[in-house]
């Protein structure tokens, strides 16, 4: 009995992946070579590669023009896939990755546990109170990601395009017009139009405590498979259970328009997400759902170390201070020990 | 205005001493180099690491200072070698990591450290014989490769290949050790045969003294301060 409740826990946890698009800095200088991460799994580790034939879209918007981005820019690293590119004029820009449809084939008590698990509380209730919680289901996803960074110091407005996703996360102002502490509104679209009274979870990360590995878990890894992809996990430790939790962070609902408000109350990369399910007539499905995220980075004050373009002039200017100070001080302190050397002979 | 004043003199501090971003920040650009260049990359940023890690470089300048001949140097330097290159291997693979401003601080006293022990200073004014420096060399190896492996742990070094990559790190570190000493050694071998080297012996170690401190400081200031 123990066996099987574990082995539907594992299922719930590890056949749901959301999708981020990430970077270690989101403050890039221009003419820079950038490696942009797309992880699926969770925010903080990544369980499977994304094939290229399975990304419908990935493209980069800059300075007005969406450059869509080749198969060969694409390597990967363990689970991660890997975006190389070279940024070029500083602005604001934009990243998206919007991947083709699967289907998913669950049991009930499997599918109860995932909703759950995802924080799909609204199909969750209806399943409960159209008495549905015994039905399976075949759902149909896709997932449409993007992240927004700041090339150089010039803002430019590209943040506020729409990538035309099935879901996207727009926000209604520049996030790197903001710092910590500020709030920012998002807007919600599917299909391009806003969404209402729907779940959103806002969340957030420190990028100095971002990274994580451990031999002694990796080599307890396991693999698995899921979204048609081999990939392996890592499962052995509450920690690893905790990072499965997919609805960490603020919980909130879009309005009206589809917008949601959100209080950026600390340093580090921001990331929202959200998965729009609903019931579905059509031929051999039950449920079908669209999973966006949107991640960029905020800080206290711009110019400080998160600014990774200022931040590195100024340690190469204070690189050469360094150098010449010391080199200063032991040219005074050879003349000062020669001169005291001299004396005492005399 | 007080406090503003203090402030401002420990911002100057941090700006003068602001080598250890560079020598052992985690950059961006040496990430990208590891996550494209294979176990080769590996080598080449513990090499770079080893070479702009000046703190590594002011120690073992310090300890070369202390030695005579050839054969001594070898001797301590492989023992160096062995006490950080346990403690990289050991710590990457184990995970254990300690925080960044505390392990740079422990360094910056060893440097601090041969310095004072080079000018005499345990006989001088603590009237007491210097520690034996082959065992303190070893201590500090692996004080040196902790703080080395702290630095690999911040890298994203994902799971493949887990093992080799820290060895790889560790030859490069090896590699640009080999690569910076070659002129410091020579530097102080050729001014041994001047007349001014003991004034060139007191201005360095005097030098590593106020180094040492000056990291110290500059490192207790970054921990309490989050920088």
């Amino acid at each position: 009995m123990k066996k099987t409740f574990f082995a539907i826990v594992v299922i719930v946890l590890f056949s749901s992946h959301t999708m981020f698009l990430k970077l270690d800095s989101y403050f890039l200088e221009p003419n820079s070579s950038v490696a942009l991460q797309l992880f699926n799994g969770t925010f903080e580790k990544s369980e499977n590669i994304i094939a290229r034939n399975r990304m419908l879209d990935a493209s980069i918007l800059s300075n007005g023009i969406r450059t869509k981005v080749s198969d060969s820019q694409w390597t990967e690293k363990d689970s991660i896939t890997i975006l190389n590119f070279q940024t070029e004029d500083a602005g604001t820009y934009v990243a998206g990755v919007s991947t083709k449809a699967r289907d998913f084939k669950m049991n009930a008590k499997v599918f109860n546990e995932y909703l759950e698990h995802e924080g799909l509380y609204d199909m969750l209730e209806w399943r409960r109170q159209n008495n549905a919680l015994d039905s399976n289901a075949i759902e149909k996803y896709s997932k449409h990601v993007k992240t927004i960074f700041q090339v150089g110091a010039i803002k430019t407005n590209d943040w506020q395009t729409e990538l035309g996703y099935p879901i996207e996360f727009v926000p209604l102002e520049n996030p790197y017009n903001l710092h910590t502490g500020d709030s920012l509104e998002l807007k919600l679209l599917l299909n391009g139009k806003p969404l209402a009274n729907q779940l959103v979870y806002a969340d957030y990360k420190n990028p100095k405590n971002s990274h994580s590995h451990n031999a002694l878990k990796a080599a307890e890894e396991h693999g698995h498979s899921h979204d048609g992809e081999v990939n392996s996990h890592t499962h052995e430790s509450k920690e690893s259970e905790e990072s499965h939790t997919h609805t960490s962070g603020q919980k909130l609902r879009t309005n009206e328009e589809g917008i949601i408000k959100t209080h950026l109350f600390a340093d580090g990369i921001w990331y929202f997400q959200t998965i729009h399910i609903v019931n579905t007539q059509k031929e051999e499905l039950t449920h079908e759902s669209n999973w966006s995220t949107l991640t960029f980075e905020v800080t206290h004050t711009h110019g400080e170390e998160t600014h990774t373009h200022e931040h590195q002039h100024e340690t190469n200017n204070s690189i050469y201070i360094f150098l010449l100070g010391s080199l200063l001080l032991i040219g005074v302190l050879f003349l000062w020990f020669n001169r005291r050397k001299n004396e005492n002979k005399n | 205005m007080k406090i503003k004043t203090k402030r401002k003199i420990l911002n100057t501090l941090f700006l003068l001493f602001p080598l250890i971003l560079a020598a052992h920040g985690v950059s961006s650009s040496d990430q990208e180099i590891l996550n494209n260049g294979g176990l080769l990359s590996y080598i080449y940023v513990g090499a770079k690491h080893m070479i702009t890690g000046y703190d590594h470089l002011l120690f073992l300048a310090g300890v070369i200072f202390y030695l005579k001949g050839f054969k001594d140097i070898l001797r301590f330097i492989t023992v160096f070698t062995i006490g950080h290159s346990i403690t990289l291997l050991g710590a990457t693979y184990l995970g254990i990591k300690a925080n960044d401003h505390l392990i740079d601080a422990i360094i910056a006293l060893s440097v601090l450290y041969k310095g004072f022990e080079n000018l005499g200073g345990f006989e001088k004014y603590l009237k007491i014989k210097s520690p034996n420096l082959l065992l303190m060399v070893f201590i500090f190896g692996l004080i040196h490769g902790f703080g080395l492996s702290t630095r690999l742990q911040s890298f994203d070094m994902g799971t493949a290949q887990f093992l080799a990559k820290i060895v790889s790190f560790n030859i490069g570190v090896e590699l640009g050790q080999i690569l910076a000493l070659i002129p410091i050694v020579f530097i102080i071998t050729l001014w041994k045969t001047k007349k001014s080297y003991t004034a060139f012996y007191k201005a360095i170690n005097m030098y590593l003294i106020i180094a040492g401190l000056g990291l110290f400081l500059y490192q207790l200031y970054g921990f309490l301060n989050g920088h």
